[in-house]
């Protein structure tokens, strides 16, 4: 349908098609097409593709009473679409200007309280009417067709005249008699994908140097704190209680290691006490120090339950008591909770008498060796 | 027409011009025929991808919306919001930002809880996807790169879901983070040099929350954007499935073009996908990190669980038992590598190789493009059904704290009855499964050999009762049928094959009187109700409803 | 994640009690103040009763001991009139298993001497005490007793062995800081409570039971005592001061609405899971059903 450039420089009328062109327009004239009504048309492009319109159930008869129906009812359901969306702008513009301001606080009023909610239903609703509108179109006014589509396997002319191509343009290009050629670009290809690949290194960091896994900021003489960095007495606690400490050290409560749980055991607990083996002046008097990174995922094991002197883990469920070294008696963890050495200083505040002995926090590959 | 002197079929309106003019450029209207013909097949469960795809969409515009108003960033700030009792905490600027927009942007609250429930939803409809494509066979040849590619989006969604939860910062997110840690760690051998390059050190370092958005944002996105591409290309070339059925062979599709019904019932579902999240978006709340609080690594919540569908990982690790293994030279596999790596790692293998093991198994190489009924393939549907209730429980195990609160059983009960279940459930569901296909399977056969069961009691003329039975087709000299089963579902009702009055119109409220139908049916001489008019003049046995069968023993 | 900390810059004996610089407090005219302010009303009415019969109990044995110098001291002795009532329920309800001199009987009920009044008051006024069963973990039920009852009681209980007593209404007051409530509750309370006091289990069948309907004093008296499982909370380790914090920011989120719609339990994604396959997911099936379906 192009008209043709005539002019010096181009190739002007000249240029036509070549014998290879065709297909459809050869078959079908603008004439004989022009002459077609348009569902013949829409027939007849179907079957191109390889559709069959098998059977057409028309939509309900223009003008009846049914049809006057369902389009009363689809056009309610978009009303109400467009109803619900205006609402949604409305709640979200009017809000703070003729409605009640939106801004949630513990103590506002309830118009903030059902902004979201509000903004939800309505922005829904809208949506969901719009979709049972269109779904309610297709349902009830379209004419239901049956069509049949043919599926097409591979065809075996397209591969063999493909591979021919391919193998042709391969075996063209002589790559697999030049040996060297074939070689330096096995060798290239290797070093290219390296070149790449390589930047990536500099987020490989070497875990073993300065040994910061298996070590915290407890050492000997660091006082343990509490959450709002006042120091601890023998006295401040009573028994059957557990408090949060942390080591005296720039940052200490933030530290994502060094959260130790103080212990103040009961008279029953200290009595059935039996501390890990070479751990048992651990404790001081009746308190004891476990480190509250559980040994198998990392959570802070917290929940201690005072009477049976389990400690659990609320992410996994390990448990621990206390009174045996904090050693786990169900669960999935594996080791005891970590002991730290207590001491009291001069001046009458828990110390650490040093860093755990050994590493806390989750197993790892290494973990004993650190 | 053609009033002007132009060429025969040239089109005379403006717009008509104008796709003229477009097409003169581009010369799409061959291909976009093409689209508009492709015929879909007309079944509810081919829906259930479209959903996942949907929420994704969902996803994308709510996700970017986020990004406008969050920061991603560890560094330190006290909240002067107005959520007061955080006010004057010191948190971390994401969390702030995480306050901030749900707190002090007008319908960020809105945006947040729609991009969460979407999230949630997205995987829901993936997996029940994937249920269908499993229990039907979809996944046999051709399709086994497009299921691998499904396997690997759902993988992907999984961890861009991990991710995401992660983001805000908050006491929730964060114990989840640190779980997330110890799970490289325990990596046998690279778990310390793998947890340096992911954190940049050691937990939690300033560099993670920074390094998990932009994964989650621009690299698992821009993935999962190009394989669904990809996967729906090799849809649309590879051309739909569809169940067994009248004039379905290997070779066609049966259903509706594209263009208009399939175009407006997919735009209506999209529209419907997305009202059902705004409207969860806004009326149920979802992820309330304000009450969860800053992150804090000495601090914790009871029941800290992460998003239903890591779920599963959670309950395996709450279940396996503490097997650390000690190996000479004190190297330690940790326990917690089996459960978080090792069996998701075997699971998603398996899934991804279901297709290869099931051609090995079975020798059935050929493509296919009907769908099998599961009750067919009593063998797969007992494994996806042991497989389906393998993870079901370590759903419900990753939950176990909570049911055993909410329903006041022992905590450590339930997880004895997990690790217990795990082992003695999925083998028993494989068994039932199976019963319960064959048992399928044989009632098809007998209503092809015996006929419909009508519920009309006979007396003959020696006394016996009989039921009478109407075949579907014709039957041999002993009254028994001669179809065959083709894998199509069998009618088992006599108003499926038009025999008793015909089902009542409408879908959520009849539209019709049943007694009108029912005069309707008798006038046109169909139905149980014409045939027992009829009958009652005749020899007192149904003449061309075939004989009356013996009766089963 | 790390920042200073004012524990570091300052030697740590030199750190005041209390000294939180990087927690800036709320000043009154702010919403905080005024939902404090809000919640201290509604607490108030809350202990009204308790109030009124401290009150009372204070004056009586004021106006007793004036009248009847020669007979007790203080309230709480034998003789005084407080005392024996509390006596005689303790001999009705209470003796078969705390023992007739509250020595607590092996197997049955511990010893309750030394304990102190808020055990008392805690384990009976919220329905524990008296036990129905025995079991894992004693459960809260109906009060069994009227409040001047259980003030009877814990006069009782006080006056043999000492032990943390019941605090007044202004010391169990919810009136403290909101922010540091919450930070301190997240440190020691949501490991057990959940994150906002909504309960959760624990070993074996124990559990950390719902906030919902703990009163100020009840919550008071629990951290003072420590009942069951519970570690002990003393005064030397969260002040008063700060107990009353955690109050504050129990009784205050507890209480507030929800900003993003139903709250579903506030428990988290094991509900938001159901959520999603019982309503999102099935409303969708439901959904495609009806398209998929025959018109």
């Amino acid at each position: 349908m192009t008209t043709h450039d005539t002019r010096p420089g181009s190739t002007g009328g000249a240029d036509t098609a070549g014998p290879l062109h065709g297909g459809p327009d050869d078959e079908y004239t603008p004439e004989q097409l022009a002459a077609m009504p348009r569902e013949d048309l829409d027939r007849l492009g179907a079957r191109y593709d390889g559709v069959e319109v098998l059977h057409v159930e028309p939509g309900p008869e223009p003008g009846s009473a049914l049809e006057r129906r369902y389009v009363r009812q689809i056009g309610a359901v978009f009303a109400l679409a467009g109803l619900a969306a205006f609402g949604f702008v409305v709640v979200y513009l009017g809000s703070g200007w003729f409605l009640p301001d939106w801004e949630w606080t513990i103590d506002s009023g309830t118009w903030s309280t059902l902004f979201t909610p509000l903004l939800g239903a309505l922005m829904g609703l809208s949506l969901i009417l719009v979709g049972l509108g269109m779904v309610l179109y297709a349902r009830k006014l379209l004419p239901h067709e049956t069509a049949v589509q043919d599926k097409h396997d591979g065809s075996h002319f397209d591969r063999v005249t493909t591979g021919a191509t391919l193998v042709g343009g391969l075996h063209n290009s002589g790559l697999a008699r030049r040996k060297l050629i074939t070689r330096s670009l096995a060798f290239m290809g290797g070093g290219l994908g390296l070149m790449l690949l390589l930047p990536l290194g500099g987020m490989i960091k070497n875990p073993n140097t300065g040994n910061p896994l298996g070590r915290t900021s407890w050492a000997e003489g660091v006082r343990l704190l509490r959450d709002d960095g006042t120091p601890i007495r023998p006295g401040d606690q009573v028994a059957g209680s557990l408090e949060t400490v942390f080591p005296a050290v720039p940052g200490g409560n933030r530290q994502a290691d060094a959260a130790t749980m103080l212990i103040r055991l009961r008279p029953e607990q200290v009595a059935e006490s039996d501390p890990r083996a070479g751990q048992a002046d651990f404790g001081y008097g009746d308190y004891v120090a476990y480190s509250k990174i559980c040994t198998h995922a990392g959570c802070p094991v917290s929940l201690y339950e005072q009477e049976t002197s389990r400690i659990l883990c609320p992410c996994h469920q390990s448990q621990f008591d206390v009174t045996q070294g904090a050693k786990p008696v169900f669960g999935p963890a594996t080791r005891s909770l970590p002991q730290l050495p207590l001491a009291v200083d001069d001046e009458g505040y828990f110390v650490a008498r040093s860093d755990y002995i050994e590493a806390v926090g989750p197993t790892y590959w290494n973990r004993e060796r650190i | 027409m053609a009033r002007t002197a132009t060429a025969p079929g040239a089109p005379t309106t403006r717009l008509g011009k104008a796709a003229h003019e477009i097409d003169d450029r581009l010369i799409v209207a061959g291909p976009l025929r093409r689209t508009l013909n492709k015929v879909f097949p007309d079944h509810w469960s081919f829906l259930l991808g479209e959903i996942a795809m949907y929420a994704f969409i969902v996803l994308l515009l709510s996700g970017t919306y986020l990004t406008f108003f969050f920061d991603p960033s560890m560094r330190e700030v006290t909240y002067e919001g107005s959520y007061a009792p955080l006010r004057g905490v010191e948190m971390s600027a994401a969390y702030d930002s995480a306050l901030d927009l749900s707190f002090d942007v007008r319908g960020g609250l809105f945006m947040r809880q729609v991009h969460h429930w979407a999230a949630l939803l997205f995987v829901a409809a993936i997996i029940v996807h994937l249920l269908r494509i499993f229990f039907t066979g979809a996944f046999r040849r051709p399709r086994e790169t497009n299921w691998l590619i499904g396997v690997t989006l759902m993988v992907l969604a999984l961890l861009e879901g991990a991710t995401g939860y992660t983001l805000p910062d908050d006491l929730l997110s964060g114990t989840g983070l640190r779980i997330i840690s110890a799970i490289i760690l325990a990596i046998p051998v690279l778990g310390t040099w793998a947890h340096f390059a992911v954190f940049g050190g050691d937990f939690p370092g300033e560099l993670i929350i920074g390094r998990f958005y932009i994964v989650h944002v621009l690299l698992i996105p821009a993935i999962l954007l190009a394989l669904i591409a990809v996967h729906l290309l090799i849809l649309v070339k590879q051309k739909h499935t569809q169940f067994p059925g009248p004039g379905r062979t290997e070779h066609n599709v049966v259903g509706n073009r594209l263009f208009p019904t399939f175009a407006a019932k997919a735009g209506g579902l999209f529209f419907i996908v997305f009202g059902v999240i705004a409207a969860l978006g806004g009326l149920v709340q979802i992820n309330p990190i304000w009450l969860w609080g800053p992150y804090n690594p000495a601090q914790v919540s009871a029941a800290s669980q992460p998003d239903w569908y890591i779920m599963f990982l959670d309950g395996s690790t709450r279940l396996f038992p503490a097997w650390d293994i000690n190996l000479p030279g004190n190297y330690t596999i940790p326990a917690l590598f089996w459960p978080t790596l090792v069996l998701p790692g075997i699971l998603f293998t398996l899934l991804a190789l279901y297709p290869m093991i099931e051609r090995k198994l079975t020798g059935d190489t050929a493509s296919h493009h009907l769908l099998q009924r599961p009750r067919d393939v009593p063998v797969r549907t007992s494994l996806g059904a042991m497989a389906l209730t393998f993870y079901l429980l370590l759903i419900i195990s990753g939950g176990n704290d909570v049911l055993a609160d909410k329903f006041s059983i022992s905590l450590n009960a339930m997880t004895w009855v997990g690790r217990l279940g795990l082992i003695v459930l999925p083998p028993l569901a494989y068994a039932f499964t199976y019963r319960v296909c064959l048992g399928l399977q044989k009632h098809d056969r007998e209503v092809l050999e015996h006929g419909i069961e009508t519920g009309v009691i006979r007396r003959l003329p020696h006394g016996e009762f009989i039921e009478v039975h109407q075949p579907l087709g014709p039957v041999d000299e002993h009254g028994h049928g001669q179809l065959a089963y083709g894998g199509a579902p069998v009618p088992k009702r006599m108003n499926q094959i038009g025999g008793a009055r015909r089902a009542i119109r409408g879908f959520f409220t009849p539209i019709e009187e049943p007694a009108q139908v029912e005069l309707e049916q008798q006038r046109e001489e169909r139905g149980v109700a014409s045939a027992e008019a009829r009958e009652l003049t005749g020899s007192g046995r149904p003449s061309e409803g075939g004989k009356p069968q013996e009766p089963r023993d | 994640m790390s920042t200073t900390n004012p524990q570091s810059d300052a030697q740590p004996d030199d750190v005041p009690r209390r000294a939180r610089s990087r927690r800036t407090r709320p000043t009154e005219g702010t919403p905080a103040a005024a939902a404090r302010s809000r919640r201290l009303s509604k607490a108030r009415r809350r202990v009204a009763n308790v109030a009124g019969l401290m009150a009372a109990l204070v004056l009586t044995g004021a106006l007793y001991s004036t009248l009847a110098p020669a007979h007790a001291d203080e309230v709480g002795a034998a003789g005084d009139p407080d005392y024996d009532a509390g006596q005689e329920i303790y001999e009705n309800s209470c003796i078969s298993c705390h023992g007739s001199n509250l020595e607590g009987v092996d197997g049955r009920g511990p010893s309750l001497i030394g304990v102190g009044g808020a055990a008392v008051y805690f384990q009976v006024h919220t329905g524990r005490m008296p036990l129905v069963r025995q079991g894992e973990q004693a459960a809260d039920k109906p009060v069994v007793f009227s409040d001047e009852e259980i003030d009877q009681l814990v006069t009782y209980v006080q006056a043999n062995g000492g032990g943390p007593a019941v605090p007044s209404d202004e010391v169990a007051s919810s009136d403290g800081d909101l922010a540091l409530g919450g930070e301190l509750f997240r440190l020691n309370c949501a490991s057990c409570h959940n994150f906002v006091g909504e309960g959760g289990a624990l070993s074996s069948g124990k559990y950390a039971p719902s906030l919902h309907n703990a009163d100020d004093l009840e919550i008071y008296t629990a951290m003072l005592s420590g009942p069951e499982n519970m570690p002990v909370f003393g005064d030397n380790q969260l002040s008063p001061e700060e107990k009353r914090a955690i109050i504050n920011y129990i009784q205050t989120v507890k209480e507030m609405p929800d900003p993003g719609g139903a709250g579903i339990g506030r428990t988290g994604p094991v509900a938001e899971g159901l959520v999603i396959w019982l309503v999102g997911m099935s409303a969708l099936m439901f959904g495609i059903f009806w398209m998929g379906s025959k018109a």
